[in-house]
């Protein structure tokens, strides 16, 4: 059924490098993903496992020393590499539109919210400044800020964290945007005003046709709000398939010790799983799957040879050699 | 259950806000407001609440790092507040603290033998070459090979950095540890590492944990008891299965319904909570919770609730 479904966003082996003194950081290395139209995709992993790398190489937002240096990003058919910079700035805000983590950090202090939402308004669109005002009070009310013909005037530092967000996230909408492109949106807020957040953009997906990214290291956020899941370490992804199939079947030991690692209120454990290790440094990954070091399945196959994206059934995808295994230990499970 | 180790009682934590070129006091922030909770010995107590709901401030204020402006702390029977700061000194050795972040809470100048070590020195518990033996064993206890001791705190990851500061606090063989949100600011893999290490010494050495965190599965999972705070009050006390299966106060259930399971079939009926927490400068009057409870009285915005025992060992401070 999925397959029907028009492809927005295509990513093809996908290579983001940051060139520092000490050596190449191999960020993002390889990544293949589609965005369907209107589904909503969850990529998760910790830090540093170029989650974030791979949304700023979509938006071409990259600092020195960072450098997409091979593969496509096909948005709509056009390779989003090839674009020149005039061209790339056309689209940011209008087709693709990006919800960044830290509202206080993302937004001017110095001017105000409705010059803000505005600002990109009347960057796409032929209207004025009073229309741009009035539709960005529009936007404010909608995603559910109080006296929003008051709020419209006032600085980002007057508002609370959770009235910030919802700020960005009208600004983001702004423009009716294909593709939404949402990194850690509600990492920074307390968990009361998360739900606030999370129930919002639940709600404007239901009447938003456009397709978004949702990135996030908290599975719990990811398995409310994704329809597919891409798991991401070492700047590869490890693990996609469709969330009932992440988070029941999961079939790299990657996916699997995240699960069992952390505390829920689902399910009571006596002692919590370890993935035991830590990320090995960017700049010497191990040979072979770079999980090797912390997998308990690994055989010398695994330090050997780095394992494919391989495809078990309909659409789930693992990078595994031992993924029976693993898929067997998870039956006990889940 | 076993000896109450800690007595809190009506414990008020008060900042002041100043203003204008004389520094005059304008105001309070009002970060704990008159708190009394027990903890026994032996027994991990979770400290829940979102931010600035004076969680923090209490464990601080517990060890007077931050100076409480009035109340009562029982330590093993000793009034703690009435100590001078001589005796409050040596009383540290029995209660220490894990703080939140592992970068800014290990001085980057010493190597981590002796920021291990400093404790040991000062409260003389060993000499000589003894010291930096006690500092290998603990490092080996935290499970970071002793050969890397004269490294400095930037050459260790986030997860091994927090291993350094549990291995600092049990240095003084403490008899209660205050872990200040101490997982909160690690990578998922590393965070369960670091919570099946406390639970792994707490039953080695009978640790009793004060936990202070956000997270509520995090809290459930470690704790025993759980304490709910909201603006500088306990909301709710209880055993956690009680507080979880038998949720009384309208706050606690609005936070765990919150709280998002990494499970897409789990079926639950969320309650969102309309605004933000209101200033501690200026709570609200009656009950604290009262403009975003949904079930409020009039007699909620007039009276304050006073936390009651509705159970053994449950405690709820709402009038409804």
């Amino acid at each position: 059924m999925k397959n029907n479904k028009k492809t927005i966003l295509e990513i093809k082996d996908l290579k983001t490098h940051f060139f520092t003194e000490d050596g190449v950081v191999k960020a993002v290395d390889g990544v293949d993903f589609k965005v369907y139209e209107g589904e909503t995709l969850g990529i998760v992993g910790e830090s540093g496992c170029g989650k974030s790398v791979t949304a700023f190489s979509i938006m071409q937002l990259l600092d020195y020393p960072g450098k997409t240096v091979g593969g496509k990003i096909l948005f709509k058919g056009e390779d989003l590499l090839e674009k020149s910079e005039a061209e790339m700035r056309k689209m940011r805000g209008k087709d693709i539109a990006m919800i960044f983590q830290e509202p206080m950090t993302a937004l001017n202090p110095v001017l105000t919210i409705g010059f803000q939402i505005s600002e990109s308004l009347r960057m796409h669109f032929k209207i004025n400044k009073t229309e741009a005002m009035k539709k960005s009070i529009e936007l404010l009310d909608k995603v559910g800020i109080p006296a929003p013909e008051q709020r419209v005037n006032e600085y980002p530092h007057q508002l609370s964290g959770g009235m910030r967000q919802r700020a960005m996230i009208a600004m983001a909408l702004s423009c009716d945007p294909i593709l939404l492109i949402a990194d850690e949106p509600t990492t920074a807020l307390d968990v009361t005003i998360q739900a606030q957040i999370l129930e919002l953009m639940k709600s404007l997906l239901r009447d938003f046709n456009g397709s978004l990214i949702m990135i996030t290291h908290d599975l719990g956020v990811i398995a409310e709000i994704a329809d597919r899941i891409a798991v991401m370490y070492a700047g590869k992804i490890v693990e996609y398939a469709d969330k009932k199939t992440i988070f029941h079947n999961p079939s790299h030991p990657y996916t699997f010790g995240l699960l069992t690692s952390i505390p829920r209120l689902d399910m009571e454990v006596e002692r919590l799983n370890v993935i035991p290790g830590i990320v090995p440094n960017p700049l010497h990954f191990p040979d072979g799957c770079k999980f090797n070091t912390r997998c308990k399945f690994a055989t010398n196959k695994c330090r050997e040879e780095e394992p494919v994206l391989n495809e078990l059934e309909n659409g789930h995808l693992v990078r595994c050699w031992h993924s029976d295994k693993v898929i067997e230990e998870a039956k006990k499970i889940f | 259950m076993a000896n109450t180790i800690l007595e809190v009682k009506n414990l008020v934590k008060y900042f002041p806000i100043k203003k204008g070129v004389f520094r005059k006091t304008v105001g309070w922030v009002k970060a704990v407001d008159d708190i009394s909770f027990n903890i026994f010995e032996g027994e991990t107590v979770g400290l829940v609440g979102e931010s600035g709901c004076g969680k923090t401030t209490t464990a601080l204020s517990i060890l007077r790092l931050e100076e409480p402006t009035g109340g009562q702390i029982k330590f093993d029977g000793r009034d703690i507040l009435k100590m001078k700061k001589d005796d409050m000194r040596k009383e540290r050795k029995n209660m220490q603290i894990i703080f939140q972040d592992p970068y800014s809470s290990l001085n980057p100048r010493m190597k981590i033998k002796d920021i291990i070590a400093e404790g040991i020195k000062t409260h003389k518990i060993k000499g000589g070459r003894q010291v930096y033996k006690r500092v290998g064993e603990l490092l080996e206890l935290v499970g970071i090979s002793p050969e890397f001791m004269d490294r400095f705190p930037h050459e260790f990851s986030g997860g091994q950095r927090q291993r350094i500061g549990i291995a600092r606090a049990l240095a003084l063989e403490p008899k209660i540890i205050m872990c200040d949100e101490a997982v909160s600011a690690l990578d998922v893999s590393i965070r369960s590492q670091i919570i099946n290490l406390l639970k792994d010494l707490q039953n080695k050495f009978n640790l009793t944990y004060l936990f202070v965190a956000h997270d509520l599965s995090v809290i459930k999972y470690i704790s025993d008891r759980i304490v709910v705070m909201y603006l500088g009050k306990i909301v709710e006390i209880a055993e956690k299965h009680e507080l979880f299966n038998n949720t009384i106060h309208p706050y606690t259930r609005a936070l765990i319904s919150a709280v998002p399971v990494p499970n897409p079939d789990y079926q639950k009926e969320r309650i969102i909570l309309q605004g933000d927490v209101p200033s501690p400068v200026d709570p609200p009057k009656g009950c604290r919770f009262h403009p975003r409870c949904a079930n409020a009285t009039e007699k909620c915005s007039q009276s304050e609730p006073k936390l009651i025992e509705v159970k053994k060992g449950h405690f709820v401070a709402c009038h409804i």
